[in-house]
């Protein structure tokens, strides 16, 4: 059974342009111990889809969806008190401004000694030298030196990656089950965003965490997961193991975010223009109906007015009408 | 053949246009802006429109409750005061005395305020400091406590409220002025510009004021309600407008004297100051959320 | 932080420096006997005036006259007053407590009531509810105080009677002044009658105080809603959420802390205006504080009170504002990241 089962989820949002589908039958499953990427533009629903998950909508959202299983259990059916619950045990988020993250009025000791697991256990008046204690070898497994000298720092004495580390050692204290990245080294440096991913894909090892990886370099998300899923303006177009996409990607929108790495398709001639698709993604006022892509997808005919289903080959999906193989697909709706 | 439209056709409107739509979807800032239209209205035809003279005394109305009271008169349609003077004529005949006072006083403070707060916030250093700090300590006195000190430099009297409340509102708009040319100058854009051979007063012209000029308007409101209030206290202490003078403090303070069996003369002079305050608060608040979004 | 300290200190001497400057300047203009203008006394002997002249410098020079005006008057000395021919210093030490205790009542019942309906305002879903709190306080801020003073004692004074409208204390009462707070005074006080008396102390201050109370409480309502809402967007309010904790300790711990700060700057910005009012309800109450005595003394046309009284005030207003500022920068570890990262 997997872990996280997600079925066309639909989330509409209020905008003074109208009711928006910012996301469109959105379909994940995520396997218990694994690391799952999810790839797409910035704008194409990534962090609406994590916090949707998470459990923390926005004002303005409504959510439909078929099915939301967490482990079993059915999100949608849950009260918000029972998910707030989960989300301090099982589920855990990190996000893409780990400065922003931190209340800048506290030091970072006085935020992460809540958040560190109770121990019923331990009589009250040791409990806080006791959630000292477990902060700082926290802060020490993720890797943070001087976990003493950064307890009593604030949030903007830090640089991004020990936020970001801080971050991670909050949410991985109570031993969840997923930890959902969002984007978790953006306006960080090379070493650093290493580091970080180094640092989650040895959580993912030794803690057994399943990780949701969120991020729109495809390249980093091909080295660290194993399982992609590629999202644009709000529907999913591919998901599938890694390897397999990366070798032959069955969407148009994958192929075209690969030969966007120069690494993966052969040398580039001199002056060559590199290969994109035209056009750019469209606003979302703007939505072209049917199948997102049409308007620029080099492979798009008349049907692709219609939304593609997402059919599957073996644990490959995809959703085009066009894809590049040449076997009859399964059609998802009979699976 | 009109060629089909494949994507709604969208308009980006001009910022003054955007404020506009905001702002307009707001009933109750609408309804402020109308009532400051007619404030202003009656405060330059009021006196045509008055029914009587302000000072006109009619000994056979004194104390005479407003017209929906049993006793009252569609002639004095508001009432009379106990001197027999028409409540009505003499609120419209206090409104140029209130209301256009304060915008007199504002629009002083404000040409003042943003020649002294411009040139202290495109200087640096000392010299900007020493402009922005010498009326800070102004600031610190506060305008009633200023328009005791010009009353006794010059005695009482409308023409010293001007100089009091003034006073009193230069250093505000100096002192937000400044902080905004210098935030605003501190920012990147403004060094783009400069790299462009800007000048200063270009850069201060073309590039800083557009950013500023939404504080200067709401201060600007804030400013006209908080002189009105100021009017009409000090009109209220006897330190401003003089006796027999309709201005809407003073009104009260007339009215005072016989509180207990005329409370209207006191009422409804209270109630146009409550009145003009509260237009004037409402579209300072429908502003300032129209701009919230332009200015972060 | 002390560099910061002495930033301020140095910014509190300059702006009193300045202010004391403007009112020298006044006093010059005032349309009497310079002597009289600076001292009170109406017509001084020959030896009176000779000390004058020595105090003030007179014959010298301005600057030195302003030197030793500055001299005088902070070393204590006032003037008398030309009414009660007393010392202006004595006067006023007897009306400040007053004052001070009219102010702290207003602002602890503007504080209390006022952060939680502005932190209610910005959490509550419904529109009603919402709007009603604001339309409440906009209106609290437009209404004119001595209005709303008169009609308060008019309803609550006269026609229901439930509150005396007028004076700190039923003078039947003999208090003595031990420090000067009519609250603390009637509770320390040995007579039987103390409690009876604080009682009454306590009616007696409900009026004014409300009155008082009404613009800083709008103040606060509103700064603290759109700084609550301001503080609810943020980055790490969402996070706090992810990591499963209850909104009611998001708030108290996180949300609270944060919009407070913004509070607290709008609070000191209002203190010119919170002292204006100030003065007008003292009027309107008789209280016997430093508004009623100053007003008083523009009616009696006695310069030395005018000048005693509108230093004390102004003095006291630059202090509580610098002090503000200070306590802004304390409370917002944000604040001193300009601080550090200028060390």
């Amino acid at each position: 059974m997997p872990l996280l089962d997600v079925r066309n989820l639909t989330i509409e949002l209020d905008t003074p342009h109208g009711r928006v589908r910012a996301l469109e039958n959105v379909s994940l499953t995520l396997n218990a111990g694994e690391i799952h990427g999810l790839v797409g533009e910035s704008g194409s629903g990534r962090s609406l889809l994590a916090r949707a998950i998470l459990g923390i909508p926005g004002p303005s959202w409504t959510i439909t969806a078929d099915r939301m299983m967490w482990d079993g259990n059915n999100l949608m059916a849950m009260s918000s008190k029972e998910r707030r619950n989960l989300m301090g045990s099982d589920i855990a988020m990190i996000f893409q401004d780990p400065s922003g993250s931190l209340d800048p009025t506290q030091t970072i000791g006085r935020q992460l000694m809540p958040a560190m697991p109770k121990n019923p256990n331990i009589y009250f008046w040791k409990r806080r030298k006791y959630a000292r204690l477990t902060a700082q070898k926290w802060l020490h497994k993720v890797g943070i030196k001087n976990p003493q000298q950064v307890m009593s720092s604030y949030a903007w004495q830090l640089s991004e990656g020990e936020c970001q580390k801080v971050m991670i050692a909050m949410a991985v204290a109570n031993q969840p089950r997923l930890l959902i990245a969002d984007e978790p080294t953006s306006s960080m440096e090379l070493s650093t965003q290493a580091q970080i991913f180094r640092l989650l894909s040895q959580l993912n090892q030794l803690q057994n965490v399943s990780i949701l990886l969120i991020s729109h370099e495809l390249e980093t998300l091909a080295q660290w997961c194993d399982h992609l899923s590629v999202l644009y303006c709000g529907q999913v177009m591919e998901s599938g193991p890694t390897d397999d996409v990366i070798k032959q990607p069955y969407h148009p929108y994958t192929k075209a975010l690969l030969d966007n790495m120069p690494g993966y398709s052969g040398i580039i001639g001199h002056k060559a223009i590199m290969p994109t698709l035209p056009g750019s993604a469209p606003a979302l006022q703007h939505l072209p109906i049917g199948c997102r892509l049409g308007p620029r997808c080099p492979e798009a005919q008349k049907k692709c007015v219609y939304q593609p289903k997402l059919s599957h080959i073996k644990d490959r999906y995809f959703a085009c009408h066009f894809p590049y193989h040449g076997d009859t697909p399964n059609d998802d709706s009979t699976a | 053949m009109q060629p089909v439209k494949v994507y709604q056709e969208d308009r980006i409107a001009s910022p003054a246009k955007r404020v506009w739509i905001t702002f307009s979807a707001n009933p109750f800032a609408l309804a402020g802006l109308w009532s400051i239209s007619l404030l202003l209205l009656l405060t330059l035809f009021g006196p045509m429109i008055a029914p009587f003279a302000p000072e006109t005394q009619d000994p056979r109305a004194l104390l005479l409750p407003p017209s929906w009271d049993p006793s009252g008169t569609v002639t004095h349609f508001l009432g009379t005061d106990d001197l027999g003077r028409d409540i009505f004529s003499r609120l419209l005949y206090g409104a140029h005395l209130t209301f256009g006072m304060a915008l007199l006083i504002v629009i002083t403070a404000l040409i003042i305020g943003f020649i002294i707060g411009s040139l202290s916030g495109m200087m640096r250093g000392l010299k900007s400091s020493i402009l922005a700090h010498l009326l800070d300590s102004l600031l610190s006195i506060p305008s009633l406590l200023m328009a005791i000190l010009v009353v006794a430099v010059m005695g009482p009297g409308l023409e010293n409220v001007f100089w009091a409340v003034g006073i009193a509102l230069t250093p505000q708009f100096v002192r937000s002025i400044h902080h905004s040319v210098h935030e605003e100058l501190q920012k990147e854009y403004v060094t783009a510009a400069r790299l462009d051979g800007a000048n200063s007063l270009q850069v201060f012209w073309y590039v800083i004021m557009p950013n500023v000029w939404e504080v200067v308007i709401i201060q600007t409101t804030l400013a006209i309600s908080a002189a009105i209030l100021d009017i009409a206290a000090l009109g209220f202490l006897n330190l401003g407008a003089q006796a027999p003078s309709p201005e809407w403090g003073a009104m009260v303070a007339q009215g005072m004297d016989n509180l207990l069996t005329a409370p209207w003369a006191v009422t409804i002079p209270g109630l146009a100051i409550l009145f003009s305050v509260l237009a004037i608060n409402l579209v300072g608040d429908g502003l300032r959320s129209a701009l919230a979004p332009i200015r972060n | 932080m002390f560099a910061y300290l002495l930033r301020r200190l140095n910014l509190f001497l300059a702006t009193s420096l300045v202010m004391i400057g403007v009112l020298f300047y006044a006093t010059g203009l005032f349309p009497v006997e310079r002597t009289y203008a600076l001292t009170g006394i109406h017509a001084p002997t020959t030896s009176q005036l000779i000390q004058i002249e020595q105090d003030y410098k007179l014959d010298k020079h301005s600057g030195w006259q302003f030197i030793a005006y500055l001299q005088q008057r902070l070393s204590g000395n006032l003037g008398i007053s030309v009414t009660s021919h007393q010392q202006v210093a004595e006067e006023l030490r007897s009306v400040l407590p007053a004052s001070f205790e009219l102010a702290t009542m207003a602002a602890i019942i503007a504080i209390c009531l006022g952060v939680p309906i502005g932190v209610l305002a910005s959490q509550s879903q419904h529109k009603l509810t919402q709007n009603t709190i604001m339309a409440i306080t906009l209106t609290g801020y437009s209404v004119p105080v001595f209005w709303l003073g008169l009609y308060l004692s008019l309803w609550f004074g006269v026609d229901l009677g439930w509150l005396p409208i007028s004076g700190q204390i039923n003078l039947l009462y003999e208090i003595k002044p031990i420090t000067g707070f009519m609250l603390v005074d009637t509770l320390l006080s040995k007579s039987e009658y103390g409690m009876s008396a604080f009682k009454d102390a306590l009616l007696h201050i409900i009026l004014p105080a409300m009155t008082l109370a009404v613009l800083p409480f709008t103040v606060v309502v509103r700064s603290t809603r759109s700084a609550m809402m301001n503080v609810m967007d943020q980055t790490y309010i969402r996070a706090a959420e992810a990591r499963g904790m209850h909104t009611s300790t998001i708030i108290l711990r996180h949300a609270l802390p944060n919009a407070l700060i913004p509070v607290l700057k709008h609070l000191g910005l209002m203190l010119g205006s919170f002292a204006s009012y100030a003065i007008v309800v003292e009027m309107i109450f008789s209280w016997p504080g430093v508004g009623s005595w100053l007003v008083s003394g523009i009616y009696q046309r006695d310069y030395t009170v005018i000048q005693g009284g509108i230093l004390a005030v102004a003095l006291l207003i630059i202090f509580l504002s610098i002090l503000i500022e200070v306590l802004h920068t304390v409370f917002n570890p944000l604040s001193r990241k300009d601080l550090y990262a200028t060390r």
